[in-house]
């Protein structure tokens, strides 16, 4: 358990951050999340104890850190900092074996019950395997979770943890958070870390710690902190991103241009990767009729796109119909992607063979049969290649037979 | 665990290889020189039992000079080990970072300076106390820089540079003292084991067992101060108070060194490096035993090669280490953060 009353920490007396309050329980994974700069490395030093808080008071299992000599500290309290170290010719073992510092003697020789905890430590983090590999042979993944397993070593009541993930590549960092989330419900122990990664601490954390400038800007479980607006609000993500609330991801949205515009026609979550690859090329859109709650409406809606919408589960109205064929005239191009289709939304294929009659461009992406469409791809970065082409040119001449031909060599 | 056996094996190995390279620069030292006295001569010499002669120069000259190279040698290599981590820095030395320099200047001040303000204190002891005092100023202040300034190499050119320093004001000390005196001075500004007597070793060699023995017990902090000092804090470590500990245990025997032969370049580096890398470990425990045989051995194996290169001229210490030692910095330099223990 970690309790922090009205904490400010900071160094030589000058705050970075201030009016600390938090509680985490056993068995429970807090997240730190904050811009740069905003004190969460501070912070943690502060409740580890290897900074005096400015004000306030931290504790651990119910007993004043300040008033722990920095034994019974360390056998509260493992740490994980971001520091790179270099520990020589030492063996995976033998670093997990420091951290039973504490406990041992004099000369620091290892009993069998800290042998014991060393491999159970190992065992934990899952690195029983690489017991004998010298520690500078190793990925920085695992060279991680040897610091983790020193760590636990130390059997404390709470772990604290300096950006663990931030120089990992994604798999390890997956894997290292989930791993720390089963070794806290595992061990019953209080953790928190610092992460930047908000998608990710959102998925993996009981509760999040929000800091920037200096202040706790939320307290709260990630439902409340999404609810709230929470990761727009933090990282300001103003006209170049927003934040998709329904499915946690950031979406990089495209420039607002004049030129080259598209018109998606798609549903059941099939169009959001188009959307995205959209985005990506810069290239402005409107979509419809999508079906309100469908993932690409969401998607679209978080990318900036000009989203056309029927109620859910509702037939698509003759209005949202004309006023999705008004919207993609305007179009230099239509993309039709291939999605179930059913009574709701058998219109659908009715528009893009509208719009392929009134001679602009339509492209099937997959393999739904359309009237008069000219081209058909199967994968999607064929459609790119194909769009980046059209928006060159700046108009319809490409000759039909060329896009067919280039659809079909992509398979 | 069977990768431990091993490694148990591979240092039992190396260490019986050492003590016998050990054993028979001992014997070497004491047979070989002018005049020559048969191995089996020496050894009888040793009990006592040889010839009035052999006893004489056995017993008088070349033991209590071998025996001074292989104790300075453990201690150095051993100090050696403790700054290296102390400073994460695989380049720390004694040598290369001033501490023995300071020693000398501190002694040059008792023996040049302090007759010139009208007192005497040439005395054995007062060498001893004025070379732990200049040893135990610099390493304090190349602690506080090392602190201070984070870069391997900037720390290292620090203390050379106050090496540079300290050799200038003995230098000028000199220039003010009178002939005798000088020659007399000049034998600790080269560093040789020449010198050794009986009288001068027998504070030196308890003195010097006691702090390899100390260190030794420090083993546990400096493994955990490898992965550095916050982390050594966040596991238990009383920093402050091993950190003074460190610096005292590592400026204490460089100085009885320096009182007894003068600065010895280099074997605090490369004892150190070379115990690692026969032993394949940086576990504290192992490398600073290792560390004092491999010191013992290079050091009385320069010695005897340093009194037998050019004879009947003996070379000072230094120039032979500094054969195999400069090579090793210039190695550690360009192989850059990859050998850092």
């Amino acid at each position: 358990m970690i309790r922090a009353e009205d904490v400010a920490a900071g160094y030589r007396g000058q705050p970075v951050l201030e009016d600390v309050g938090l509680y985490i329980r056993d068995g429970e994974f807090t997240a730190v999340v904050g811009p740069n700069a905003s004190g969460k490395t501070t912070l943690l030093k502060t409740l580890a104890g290897l900074l005096k808080p400015l004000k306030g008071v931290v504790y651990v299992d119910g007993r004043r850190v300040s008033e722990m000599d920095v034994g019974e500290l360390a056998r509260s309290v493992g740490v994980v900092l971001t520091e790179n170290v270099r520990p020589g010719l030492l063996t995976v073992q033998e670093v997990v074996a420091l951290g039973r510092y504490p406990y041992t003697g004099l000369t620091g020789r290892l009993r069998p019950v800290d042998r014991a905890e060393v491999l159970a430590a190992l065992g934990d983090v899952g690195i029983q395997h690489l017991a004998d590999k010298p520690y500078n042979i190793l990925s920085d993944g695992q060279r991680q979770k040897v610091m983790v397993a020193r760590a636990l070593a130390q059997k404390p009541q709470a772990l604290i943890l300096d950006e663990p993930v931030t120089y990992l590549d994604p798999k390890a960092r997956v894997e290292l958070l989930l791993t720390l989330r089963r070794i806290c419900r595992q061990r019953k122990i209080a953790v928190i870390a610092s992460l930047h990664e908000i998608e990710l601490a959102l998925r993996v954390a009981d509760r999040l710690l929000v800091v920037a400038a200096g202040r706790v800007k939320a307290y709260g479980s990630p439902e409340e902190f999404v609810e709230d607006g929470g990761p727009v609000e933090l990282y300001e993500f103003g006209e170049d991103a927003g934040f998709c609330a329904e499915t946690l991801t950031v979406e990089a949205r495209p420039q607002p241009s004049e030129g080259f515009k598209v018109f998606v026609i798609a549903g059941a979550g099939r169009g959001a990767p188009v959307y995205r690859m959209l985005a990506r090329l810069n290239t402005p859109f409107a979509t419809g009729v999508l079906h309100e709650g469908d993932l690409d409406y969401y998607v679209a809606k978080s990318l900036g796109g000009e989203v056309i919408a029927e109620k859910a589960f509702h037939q698509i109205s003759l209005e949202k119909l004309e006023q999705a064929l008004t919207t993609a005239s305007k179009a230099d191009a239509a993309i039709y992607v291939s999605h179930p289709v059913g009574p709701t939304n058998a219109a659908n294929t009715a528009l893009a063979e509208k719009l392929a009659e009134k001679g602009i461009p339509t492209i099937v992406y997959g393999d739904a049969a359309v009237k008069g469409c000219w081209a058909k791809v199967e994968r999607l970065s064929m459609l790119a290649d194909i769009l980046k082409q059209l928006a060159k040119q700046g108009s319809r001449e490409i000759p039909k037979t060329h896009l067919i031909q280039a659809g079909q060599q992509s398979f | 665990m069977i990768t431990e056996q091993r490694h148990r094996a591979r240092r039992g190995a190396v260490a019986a290889g050492l003590t016998a390279a050990v054993a028979a620069v001992f014997t070497a030292s004491v047979a070989l020189g002018s005049p020559a006295v048969q191995p089996a001569e020496a050894l009888q010499a040793l009990l006592g039992g040889a010839s009035e002669t052999a006893n004489t120069i056995v017993n008088t000259v070349r033991l209590p000079r071998v025996l001074a190279a292989l104790m300075c040698g453990a201690a150095l290599g051993v100090s050696g080990a403790l700054l290296q981590t102390l400073f994460r820095n695989p380049m720390a030395d004694p040598y290369i970072l001033g501490v023995s320099s300071g020693s000398v200047l501190a002694i040059g001040v008792a023996l040049l300076a302090a007759p010139l303000l009208g007192i005497t204190p040439s005395s054995i002891p007062s060498l001893y106390t004025a070379a732990f005092l200049g040893a135990l100023a610099v390493t304090l202040l190349m602690t506080s820089i090392s602190g201070i300034v984070r870069s391997v190499t900037t720390v290292l050119v620090v203390g050379v540079m106050l090496g540079y320093l300290s050799y200038a004001a003995t230098s000028i000390l000199a220039v003010l003292a009178d002939i005798e005196r000088i020659r007399a001075f000049t034998y600790w500004v080269f560093g040789s084991f020449s010198g050794s007597r009986w009288s001068l070793l027998t504070p030196a060699i308890p003195a010097l067992a006691a702090s390899l023995i100390f260190i030794a017990l420090l083993a546990k902090q400096l493994n955990a101060l490898l992965l550095g000092e916050e982390y050594a804090r966040s596991m238990g470590m009383h920093i402050g108070a091993v950190r003074v500990l460190a610096v005292a245990a590592a400026a204490f025997p460089v100085s009885v060194v320096t009182t007894v032969a003068g600065p010895i370049g280099f074997i605090g580096l490369s004892a150190p490096y070379l115990a690692r890398q026969l032993t394949q470990t940086s576990d504290h425990h192992t490398t600073i035993p290792f560390s004092a045989l491999v010191g013992a051995l290079l050091t009385a194996s320069a010695d005897l090669a340093a009194r037998m290169l050019l004879r009947p001229v003996e070379l000072p210490v230094t120039a032979v280490t500094a054969l195999f030692g400069s090579p090793l910095i210039i190695y550690l330099l360009l192989k850059g953060r990859g050998v850092f223990y």
